[in-house]
């Protein structure tokens, strides 16, 4: 009687983990199917031809296997290790993006020479055009920090809404110089607006209700180490004016992450590692977007044959480094998907 | 606690319920205001069980379907007729400042 009906929400159904169907799919059908059945047998042959589940319905459905999939505490391990690791992935984009602004603010004051600091080198001298669109540079790159806070402090919802206002002027200035040919402010290429700002701001549905707090001081210490660490000798280099050999910044990306990779390799091996290889499954993350990245960026250097063995060389390095990691990564895959303690009192 | 949350344990605070009773009931209570729909109500039942502020009571069959019934646990009702007692605690909070502002604030 309920047939074609039950046989098309059975379809939305199949967007959930196998696990969790088993467990939970004939009570939701029930519960579906109250809620259209009417106990007349020719007004439910009728309804179940013709009525279809909702969008908001398959909505909901959608909802819930993505907060599944994207594990978060008691879902299975092989669910909770692509959480954690795409929470984690996307947290360290946060932070690339809070160093860019730090360094971008840091520049500025050292520029206009705010709080009584020095005149910078000559190298490190940039015109500050006025206009409306350096003022939303800036204000993006405020909200970058502010972004990577909130999630790291736990606002999962005001760091989605903040985010995902913050990469709308870098699209719009992506197609104003599409357009005009030039570019408003330097919001970066394409790619850069791809990878690093819609796929991450995307992926930032990790952070669901459900999923655990990140360990806010190593996160929050790693902003000023980070900089530290990386711009200040960057910054030294372009001031003594020996900045020609370095890097540019995909390939910056590309060598930090292999970086990564190889501190993280002996722990991986030793299996020392925290839970079934979550950091390995995030540094092969990382990974894949900086190799991306780097690959979707090469098309700037068809003209120069060195700059394309450099930027090679640099996709080199970084896949021999994420293939030590990878077999650990690995094994979050092959983790057993074991029933969180709560779901064995559910199912009982 | 969510309002979903709220109203899901509300619906069990009289007995215990299935699926689709829960979302009736939970429709009611807020005068229409929530109407859940099915993925969300097991995203929120699944949550909650987690908490072991439910637990499954019994099976029953209907139409040939089994009916898998939820009642709350001792923890639920405390955490229940706690949130209950913040939320009218805040509402007369509120009541209290409307009427000292009186009704001349509201233009």
């Amino acid at each position: 009687m309920s047939g074609d009906l039950e046989r098309r929400y059975r379809r939305v159904l199949r967007l959930l983990p196998g696990w969790y169907r088993q467990l939970w799919e004939e009570d939701m059908v029930a519960a579906f199917l109250d809620g259209w059945l009417t106990g007349d047998p020719e007004a439910d042959e009728y309804i179940s031809k013709a009525a279809r589940p909702e969008w908001a319905e398959v909505a909901s459905v959608a909802g819930l296997a993505g907060r599944l999939y994207l594990g978060g505490a008691g879902a299975p391990r092989r669910y909770f290790a692509w959480g954690q690791a795409i929470r984690r992935a996307v947290l360290t984009v946060m932070l690339v993006h809070a160093t860019l602004a730090l360094d971008v603010l840091v520049r500025t004051a050292w520029n206009r020479r705010l709080f009584g600091l020095p005149a910078p080198p000559a190298s490190l001298m940039t015109a500050s055009p006025g206009g409306a669109w350096p003022a939303v540079y800036y204000v993006v790159n405020i909200a970058w920090v502010v972004v990577f806070a909130a999630l790291v402090l736990g606002h999962y919802r005001a760091a989605r809404v903040l985010a995902a206002l913050a990469i709308v002027p870098g699209l719009v200035a992506l197609l104003q110089a599409q357009l005009t040919g030039i570019m408003p402010a330097p919001f970066g290429s394409w790619a850069f607006w791809v990878l690093l700002n819609l796929v991450p701001v995307a992926a930032m549905t990790a952070f669901h209700r459900d999923a655990p707090p990140a360990a806010p001081w190593p996160w929050l210490l790693a902003l000023p180490a980070n900089y530290l660490l990386v711009v200040v000798p960057l910054l030294v280099l372009q001031a003594t004016g020996n900045s020609a050999w370095l890097p540019d910044f995909p390939g910056l990306c590309c060598l930090l992450v292999a970086v990564a990779c190889l501190a993280h390799a002996p722990r991986a091996w030793s299996r020392q590692a925290d839970g079934p290889g979550v950091w390995a499954l995030t540094l092969t993350l990382l990974a894949a977007v900086a190799g991306a990245y780097r690959i979707t960026t090469l098309s700037g250097y068809l003209h120069d044959p060195h700059l394309i063995k450099v930027s090679l060389a640099e996709l080199l390095i970084l896949a021999a480094a994420a293939a030590l990691v990878t077999p650990d990564a690995a094994r979050a895959q092959a983790a057993t998907p074991a029933p969180p303690p709560h779901r064995r009192t559910m199912a009982a | 606690m969510t309002g979903q949350a709220f109203f899901v344990l509300t619906a069990l605070a009289d007995g215990p319920r299935h699926g689709y009773g829960i979302v009736g009931e939970v429709e009611e209570l807020s005068r229409g205001r929530v109407r859940l729909k099915i993925g969300g109500l097991y995203g929120v039942l699944d949550r909650l069980a987690a908490e072991g502020l439910i637990e499954p009571d019994r099976e029953e069959a209907h139409d040939g379907r089994l009916r898998r019934y939820y009642r709350l646990t001792r923890d639920g009702r405390g955490a229940l007729a706690e949130e209950a007692e913040l939320r009218a605690a805040t509402a007369r909070v509120v009541q209290t400042r409307l009427r000292l502002a009186g009704p001349e604030a509201a233009g």
